[in-house]
């Protein structure tokens, strides 16, 4: 080595050096930045939810002290039955929202007008947007944040999660039956029947249960369906959510006989109408686990 | 043939007598004017006597039968009226317009035969309009019109021809035709005539009978050339006019000079 | 003129044109099925996919569409005969308000009042019509002479804003889901999957196409004014009942069925005028055929265009009478 290369080399290396040095600093500045900025975001204190999904997810990752008011159509977790209501998607009551000094209120993302009238008051909102599956996981990691429950969120995203994985390994290598996803229609008739198609949190719901929709092609969460797609379609199974239980008896019999018109429809013959019942499925919130495994258990008993 | 007994009318239950204690007499035959001003219930006491309305006093008899006791049918058998103006909401053919004359003739479900469209396109020929049959019903002019419409009410066969202002919208020429035309079918024909008029001329052309009413009572009633005095004139009308027999026509006229206060 | 040969003629006709637009609609849709296979008796019924498709899904909704196509044209044609005015509709008069508030009630507030296989919302519709046939009726017979056109237009268009802004006032209570599947409702749909709930309908239709048999010339004469046509012996008054009463009812057990389906109660009537002139003996048995047969392609292009999705059928109605009454108009001026 000629002195000459040596300087150069070590010059060189040197500048190496002192460049990852300052790329190191700057990173952990911020870093370190980032978190005062986390650690002070203001926590909200007293939050107003007019979307029942993330008020459940509130009580989830344990934010449910800090709730002062509800929607009207809140009815989960029971907490909220004794708090006072404030209204929901077409009828928010201002007057109530403000009056209750709120520091956060959760609204629709098509509430623009209650979100305008939130910035004049100057009180924080947060606006929810209809999502898929993870959207539910990322919006109670939001809602951790803003709430100061991070820790919590986490566990309780992670919970889900867990949970989920342990329903697609149950049903993995499983065959998939060809599943009509019901969510609406006209009582004891066929008529106006809405199915999920191929997209949205219900439809994801069904891939990981393990059954296959029959309408995946269908790039949309809601479709009304004829008598006729549903003949030629011919699912395997046709399973219903309700939000209330079908008694038995009389009520049972009469809808499952609504269904015995399309008699040559698989899930017919072989008598493979299933109901799932109760709020929580049709409710994009911390409960889709549970709505998951019971459809899993459905499909795949 | 016709008559009306000490008729009475009101539109609404505490409103005014447009028609007030009138009695009318229409013999078989007779070419009748009834003359007045507008308001005078002229055009009420024709709904009268065709029973379109019922008076709210007194009684109209066809022959010897009350008017209300006769079915409509019945009456527009012998009775058939020529309104003021015929709006139409839907397009129809001049002859589609006259065959409706033959309702009163026709069951629920027949159909109009052979005889039914000689009598109609009979009704066309005497009203000079047989090239105006298939036209368009709103096509045609005020005059055409009139005509047409007067063919619909022969075509009902009636004894019985009520006439409300039959010359109101037309021309002079127009008015000429269609006053000979009254006329021949009154004396060829035989028709019974009430033509309700505010047209002096027209009714001093060809009636031979005149009822004068004003205010819903009748003035004066009687041959025309015993009724149509300057006199009456000047009651009816509020009007000194002269009145004189002209030489031509063998008519009355009147022809209006000055208003006069009451 | 043979006018007996005339009627005929034009009514065989149009006769023709809808049985063979009846005939074939079944036959085709969003799916492809074999014919043969779908009348072959020797598949077992659970298993033969093609029949069902053809008599569960499409035979009873081609009916439907029939039925409800016939009869608004029907209804139209007389109600425009009786109120003398080309741009009354059957829903001009309240009916199918009622009708709406009906169904909507039985929509938001989960009423069961289902019976003899007709789910509860078609009953709730025609209950909720005759309350405003009889609301009208009542309101028009109050004069003393009878049945007043003009106080029966005022009382039905009074009726339609009342009915429309409690239909308003029902969704604003309901919740989301209930007010998209009035909304919904309202814009028709004739996919009855079932043949009960045209049974159901099919006496009130009969009943007011037997009024409607006797109507024709009378409406013809109608049209010259209330005192010329008393003056040519028609009994105005009871017509006028007559004609009311059954094209409400007709309406009613339509709108019921299929919804409130716009623009055939005066679209078809409209162009049958334009196509065989306005003699009542030919237009309203021909508006009823017509109807019929418009209403089939529409709802035949419903369920087809967009396949696997499907429109509702009143859209497609109403996209062809937009354009439809924009030509008319032009074309008068």
């Amino acid at each position: 080595m000629t002195p000459t290369q040596t300087t150069k080399e070590s010059k060189s290396k040197n500048t190496k050096h002192s460049n990852l040095l300052w790329l190191a600093s700057f990173v952990s500045f911020v870093i370190v930045f980032a978190s005062f900025v986390v650690a002070f975001q203001p926590r909200a204190q007293r939050i107003i939810s007019l979307v029942p999904a993330l008020t459940e997810m509130l009580y989830a990752v344990g934010a449910g002290p800090q709730v002062v008011a509800v929607s009207s159509y809140d009815e989960y977790p029971p907490e909220v039955t004794a708090l006072p209501r404030v209204g929901a998607l077409i009828d928010p009551d201002t007057e109530r929202i403000i009056a209750l000094k709120p520091d956060l209120v959760i609204t629709y993302g098509s509430q623009v007008d209650l979100q305008a009238q939130m910035k004049r008051a100057a009180i924080p909102s947060f606006d929810y947007r209809h999502g898929g599956l993870s959207h539910i996981l990322v919006t109670m990691k939001e809602l951790g944040v803003r709430t100061g429950h991070v820790a919590e969120a986490d566990q309780a995203v992670a919970a889900i999660e867990s949970r989920l994985a342990a329903v697609r390994a149950n049903v993995a290598g499983k065959r998939r039956p060809r599943t009509l996803l019901v969510f609406s229609r006209e009582p004891r008739t066929l008529r106006n029947i809405y199915v999920s198609g191929g997209r949205g949190f219900l439809h994801e719901m069904l891939v990981i249960a393990g059954g296959e929709n029959v309408f995946s092609d269908i790039d949309k969460e809601s479709v009304q369906v004829s008598t006729e797609t549903i003949l030629a379609r011919a699912p395997e199974v046709i399973l219903e959510l309700r939000p209330k239980e079908i008694p038995a008896g009389q009520p049972m019999r009469d809808e499952l006989a609504s269904w015995s018109r399309l008699a040559s429809v698989p899930a017919v013959r072989n008598k493979q109408l299933l109901f799932i019942s109760g709020h929580a499925v049709t409710v994009p919130g911390p409960r889709v686990a549970d709505s998951v495994a019971r459809m899993a258990k459905a499909l795949h008993p | 043939m016709l008559s009306a007994e000490d008729v009475s009318f009101r539109y609404a239950p505490d409103g005014p007598l447009v028609v007030n204690g009138v009695s009318v007499r229409l013999a078989a035959g007779a070419l009748v004017g009834i003359l007045g001003p507008n308001g005078s219930g002229k055009t009420t006491l024709l709904r009268l006597l065709s029973g379109t309305r019922r008076p709210s006093a007194g009684r109209v008899m066809l022959g010897d039968q009350p008017l209300d006791r006769l079915s409509r049918r019945d009456v527009a058998r012998r009775i058939a009226v020529v309104p003021q103006e015929t709006e139409l909401a839907f397009e129809y053919s001049a002859i589609e317009i006259v065959l409706m004359g033959r309702h009163p003739h026709l069951g629920v479900f027949t159909v109009e035969g052979p005889e039914d469209i000689r009598i109609a396109r009979e009704a066309l020929a005497a009203t000079g309009t047989t090239d105006l049959a298939d036209r368009p019903f709103h096509e045609l002019s005020g005059g055409e019109k009139q005509r047409v419409v007067i063919a619909a009410a022969l075509a009902q066969s009636a004894a019985l021809l009520l006439l409300d202002e039959p010359t109101a919208s037309l021309d002079l020429g127009y008015q000429l035709e269609v006053s000979s035309l009254l006329l021949r079918l009154n004396q060829d024909h035989g028709v019974t005539m009430a033509i309700s008029t505010h047209d002096l001329n027209l009714a001093a052309s060809i009636c031979r009978e005149l009822i004068l009413m004003r205010d819903g009572k009748v003035l004066a009633s009687g041959p025309t050339d015993t009724v149509l005095t300057p006199e009456n004139v000047r009651r009816l009308y509020d009007v000194e006019a002269d009145v004189h027999l002209h030489s031509e026509t063998g008519h009355m006229t009147v022809v209006p000079v000055r208003r006069v206060t009451r | 003129m043979n006018i007996r040969l005339r009627i005929v003629t034009v009514v065989t006709l149009f006769a023709i044109g809808t049985v063979a637009v009846v005939l074939w609609a079944p036959t085709v849709g969003s799916t492809s099925i074999s014919l043969a296979k779908a009348f072959d008796r020797s598949i077992p019924w659970e298993e033969n996919v093609d029949a069902q498709i053809f008599f569960v899904a499409r035979l009873p909704r081609v009916l439907s569409g029939a039925l409800v196509g016939a009869t608004l044209a029907a209804a139209g044609v007389v109600l425009q005969a009786m109120l003398r005015n080309p741009l009354a509709t059957p829903f001009t008069l309240g009916v199918s308000a009622g009708g709406a508030l009906g169904a909507m009630l039985a929509i938001a507030f989960g009423l069961e009042v289902g019976m003899m296989g007709v789910s509860s919302i078609p009953i709730a519709s025609f209950a909720g019509s005759l309350v405003a046939i009889g609301i009208v009726y009542w309101l028009a017979s109050s004069q003393k002479r009878g049945l007043s056109t003009n106080v029966l237009l005022l009382a039905g268009v009074t009726l339609n804003s009342f009915f429309s802004a409690l239909i308003l006032f029902v969704q604003y209570l309901s919740d989301f889901t209930e007010s998209f599947r009035t909304i919904r409702w309202l814009m028709g749909d004739l996919d009855v999957g079932s043949y009960s709930p045209l049974i159901a309908a099919l006496p009130f239709v009969v009943a007011a196409f037997a009024v409607f048999a006797i109507l024709p010339r009378t409406l013809n004469v109608l049209t010259l004014g209330d005192d010329v046509a008393a003056a040519r012996g028609v009994e105005v008054v009871r017509t006028q009942r007559l004609a009311f009463l059954s094209a409400s009812l007709a309406t009613g057990a339509a709108v019921s069925l299929g919804g409130p389906i716009g623009f055939i109660g005066i679209i078809v009537p409209h162009l049958v005028r334009l196509m065989v002139g306005s003699d009542h003996r030919i237009v309203l048995p021909a508006a009823a055929l017509f109807g019929a047969a418009f209403t089939v392609l529409c709802d035949l292009g419903a369920r087809t265009i967009m396949a696997p999705l499907e429109l509702p059928v009143g859209i497609i109605t109403a996209l062809i009478g937009g354009p439809f009454f924009l030509w008319l108009l032009v074309k008068k001026s």
